[in-house]
């Protein structure tokens, strides 16, 4: 996507609504249905070049997109800042690799997230855990009041995401 | 759960809400007001554990109890179940962003993909 408005790409067929559930005090649960089979959406976020493209949502691709996928590799996504430089970092470790189902990461022992992808016809279900280490820990990643939908609510978010993640 | 000391209204909320009974009593009270008796039929529990689980609700104002001759029927109280929404609000759009992204992508993914196939035959 280059933002330029293709009729084509901008086409938003919204499949899923994200739905959000906390089961439990430091658990986040986030899912979504994505019309795609089940390989391909697991290849989008573990292959750099395809994180790259999508990864931020105003279609500018990422300015550095590293990816380690094996057990202890390494992951860095950086965007592109609106200066041409580098924006926010999201880093962490991949701890467990189980194509096309099964992908857990994380940036310390208590902190991680879990995606689970399964199968629905020939669509895809993303089931996200984010594990935090502590209640306040979850409810301060949820706390993203200030400015509900402009630009600084998810840089905030973006900035705060590695910390959990 | 353990218990936590914090006291503020949404810490209440998430805490009561932490609790499988709890939300089944809450979904229960959805489709009608019920007294504890009601409310102890359909989860097998005795009577102290429900009220147990009520009074915890009624902390988090999720439930109040209305005066009635000889019952004291729950209702349920959706506003702080709306705070709970308003407050995650952000936090879903955020990966609403991020997954219609995916979804844009996946698709022309797809489309290339079917142009390929295309071109071989």
């Amino acid at each position: 996507m280059d933002g330029r408005g293709d009729s084509e790409t901008s086409t938003v067929n919204n499949l899923g609504p994200v739905t959000i559930t906390t089961p439990g005090d430091r658990q986040i649960v986030v899912t979504r249905l994505f019309d795609a089979p089940r390989t391909l959406v697991f290849e989008a976020w573990t292959k750099a070049e395809h994180v790259a493209r999508w990864w931020d949502p105003s279609g500018v691709p990422l300015a550095v997109c590293e990816i380690d996928l094996r057990p202890n590799g390494a992951f860095r996504w950086v965007n592109r800042a609106p200066d041409g430089g580098e924006g926010h970092a999201f880093s962490g470790t991949y701890r467990e690799i189980s194509p096309p189902t099964r992908l857990v990461f994380g940036s310390s022992p208590d902190q991680f997230a879990t995606l689970v992808f399964t199968e629905e016809g020939k669509k895809t279900m993303l089931t996200m855990t984010i594990e935090c280490a502590t209640a306040q820990e979850r409810d301060a990643l949820l706390q993203m009041r200030v400015d509900v939908g402009t630009a600084q609510t998810l840089e905030n978010l973006a900035a705060y995401l590695p910390t959990i993640a | 759960m353990a218990m936590v000391a914090q006291t503020d209204p949404l810490s209440l909320v998430f805490a009561a809400l932490a609790d499988p009974t709890r939300r089944a009593i809450l979904a229960r009270l959805a489709s009608g007001d019920a007294d504890v008796s009601e409310l102890m039929k359909p989860f097998d529990l005795r009577q102290p554990t429900i009220s147990k689980h009520l009074c915890v609700l009624e902390r988090a104002g999720l439930v109040i109890r209305k005066r009635d001759a000889q019952r004291r029927p729950r209702t349920l109280v959706a506003v702080p179940l709306r705070d709970i929404a308003d407050w995650i609000e952000p936090f879903r759009r955020f990966w609403e962003q991020k997954f219609a992204s995916l979804d844009r992508y996946l698709n022309d993914l797809q489309k290339k993909e079917k142009a390929r196939g295309r071109k071989r035959r």
